[in-house]
């Protein structure tokens, strides 16, 4: 019987190791990183399903898909600590490439934000791994997390807890989950429809070699360099 | 404890009731005379039997009363207030339990459809069904009035016996009363009774008699005679309206996340029409 896997090089690569180039392919997202944000993503997408039914009847058929609104209510705060954990797994995994360089200065402005969203971006402008955008949301999710997290364990025990205490953190927990709303609509547009070949760094692992030139020249040119 | 026949007024989580216009029902209300309560218990009594409640413990913190606050299993409790005013000692009995608010803060900030109503006649009832146990009405109750039943984690709380208001009796606390003190009718009939009452005290010198029928929340199906006009002696709010934070969340809050929500969908389809998928260039290779 072939392993017919075993005839892919990069996939086996991907398992372990990223930032190299295998063939056509130059790996990305190596096993874990992809285990680390699909844990994210799974736990995050439960705690919105039960989250956002609590939220507002207009999205009660939500309740749906986690099989009511009493589960809803019970699941949500483990489904939100389980995200909760995952992120700060996901944190220290990546801060190291998430650090801002000295040549992202300004990069977030909103002039910026807009030339990128109009596909204008600078291509000189080379950076790392990641570009400034991608920094700002990695580092908004994860204080995003704190937030939920604090005004989610008010919520789940609110006995404890005295009311005007209790008002501030539904009101923290509603806002940051706009915030994280909006983020996530905007974070699933951009790694799929808007820029094609986004998506299978983080189900293969890997990406072509024009996809890393046009999106991420900097990182580009390093795991070129090394070969 | 829900109602089968009565019209539903109000319910939570939900645009509007089941109540069809059709039938008009007069808004019912329990007269309270702090001036008149002897502190029996009698009332406390009839409740826990009424409703099946279970036996709960009393407990002795130095003071005649029952216990420190409503529970789950005990939704109607005689507070006793020792105060002293003018140098004489007062025992002001107050009758503790829901009070029926008109715009009540529960179910404003309640998310489960259905868990709180409101009937055509004023009643405010929870429907242990569709409660989810998340707490969130004892966030927008002003009177800390709804209880957590530990066992079933549904919310609990006095249902001004609406199973027996719907057959046209009045609730087991008024029933079981031996002084008087309470009554049960319309809300026109007891407001009646209550300024009547006022009057007759600030006659016999109590200037300052009040009926506590708070418009903060619209006022109240259970409208209280008060001898002094200071309701925290009461251990009542002055001025109990449903909070800021709860207006804030429910109707800024919500509104907005919901149509920045949308208007985030909107942006991204508008911007895939507008500038597509960015691709790279056909005449990439290896030389870069
Ligand atoms: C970090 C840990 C989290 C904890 C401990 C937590 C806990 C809670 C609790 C206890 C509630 C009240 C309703 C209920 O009991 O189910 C709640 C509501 C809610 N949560 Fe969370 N949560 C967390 C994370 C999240 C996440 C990641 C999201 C969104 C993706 C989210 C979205 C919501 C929403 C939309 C509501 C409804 C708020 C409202 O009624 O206005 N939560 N959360
Ligand atoms: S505990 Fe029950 S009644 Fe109270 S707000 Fe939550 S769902 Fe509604
Ligand atoms: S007293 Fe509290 S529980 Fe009763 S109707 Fe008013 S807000 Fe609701």
């Amino acid at each position: 019987m072939t392993v017919v896997n075993d005839a892919q090089p990069a996939v086996i690569t991907a398992r372990h190791t990223d930032n190299v180039v295998v063939g056509d392919e130059i790996i990305r997202h190596r096993r874990i990183t992809r285990l680390m944000h699909w844990s994210v993503a799974l736990t995050f997408f439960i705690a919105l399903f039960s989250g956002m039914p609590i939220w507002t009847p207009l999205f009660a058929w939500m309740a749906a898909l986690v099989g009511g609104m009493e589960v809803a209510r019970i699941i949500h705060p483990y489904a939100g600590s389980l995200f909760f954990i995952a992120s700060v797994f996901q944190f220290f995994h990546w801060l190291g490439d998430m650090r801002f360089r000295s040549d992202e200065k300004g990069a977030w402005k909103p002039s910026k934000l807009m030339a990128y969203m109009r596909w204008e971006e600078n291509t000189t402008d080379e950076g790392g791994k990641f570009n400034p955008g991608q920094k700002v949301f990695f580092f908004a999710v994860c204080l995003g997390a704190i937030g939920l997290l604090l005004s989610g364990l008010i919520m789940w025990f609110p006995l404890y807890f005295p009311r005007i205490v209790r008002e501030l953190s539904i009101l923290l927990h509603d806002i940051t989950f706009i915030f994280f709303l909006i983020g996530i609509i905007t974070h699933i547009y951009l790694g799929t429809a808007a820029e094609p070949g986004t998506f299978r760094s983080m189900t293969r692992g890997t990406v072509t070699r024009r996809w890393a030139r046009l999106h991420h020249p900097g990182w580009f040119r390093d795991v070129d360099k090394k070969g | 404890m829900a109602s089968q026949t009565l019209e539903i007024h109000r319910s939570s989580a939900s645009m509007w009731g089941t109540r069809t216009g059709i039938r008009s029902l007069p808004t019912v209300a329990k007269y309270v005379d702090t001036t008149t309560c002897i502190g029996c218990k009698a009332c406390e009594a009839a409740c826990q039997e009424w409703n099946d409640l279970k036996r709960v413990p009393t407990s002795q913190d130095g003071s005649y009363q029952t216990m420190p606050k409503l529970q789950a299993d005990f939704w109607n409790l005689i507070k006793f207030n020792e105060t002293e005013i003018d140098g004489n000692f007062n025992w002001l009995m107050r009758k503790d339990q829901c009070m029926h608010c008109a715009e009540p803060g529960c179910l404003a900030a309640c998310p489960a459809p259905g868990a709180i109503v409101q009937y055509a006649n004023g009643i405010v009832d929870v429907n242990p069904d569709s409660c989810i146990g998340c707490g969130y009405c004892a966030t927008g109750c002003p009177f800390d009035v709804p209880k957590f039943h530990a066992k079933t984690g549904k919310m609990a709380k006095c249902t001004l016996c609406v199973d027996r208001a719907e057959v046209g009796l009045e609730p087991a606390c008024v029933k079981a009363c031996p002084t008087g003190c309470l009554s049960y009718g319309t809300k026109d009939d007891m407001v009646a009774l209550g300024i009547l009452r006022v009057k007759q005290l600030k006659d016999s010198g109590f200037k300052d008699a009040i009926l506590y029928d708070p418009q903060g929340v619209g006022g109240t199906s259970v409208v209280t005679v008060l001898k002094y006009n200071r309701p925290e002696l009461y251990d009542l709010p002055a001025d109990p309206h449903v909070s800021m934070g709860v207006k804030i969340w429910k109707q800024v809050v919500r509104p907005l996340g919901v149509i920045a929500g949308f208007l985030t969908m909107f942006a991204v389809f508008g911007h895939y029409t507008k500038y597509g998928p960015k691709e790279p260039p056909a005449d990439e290779g290896r030389a870069a």
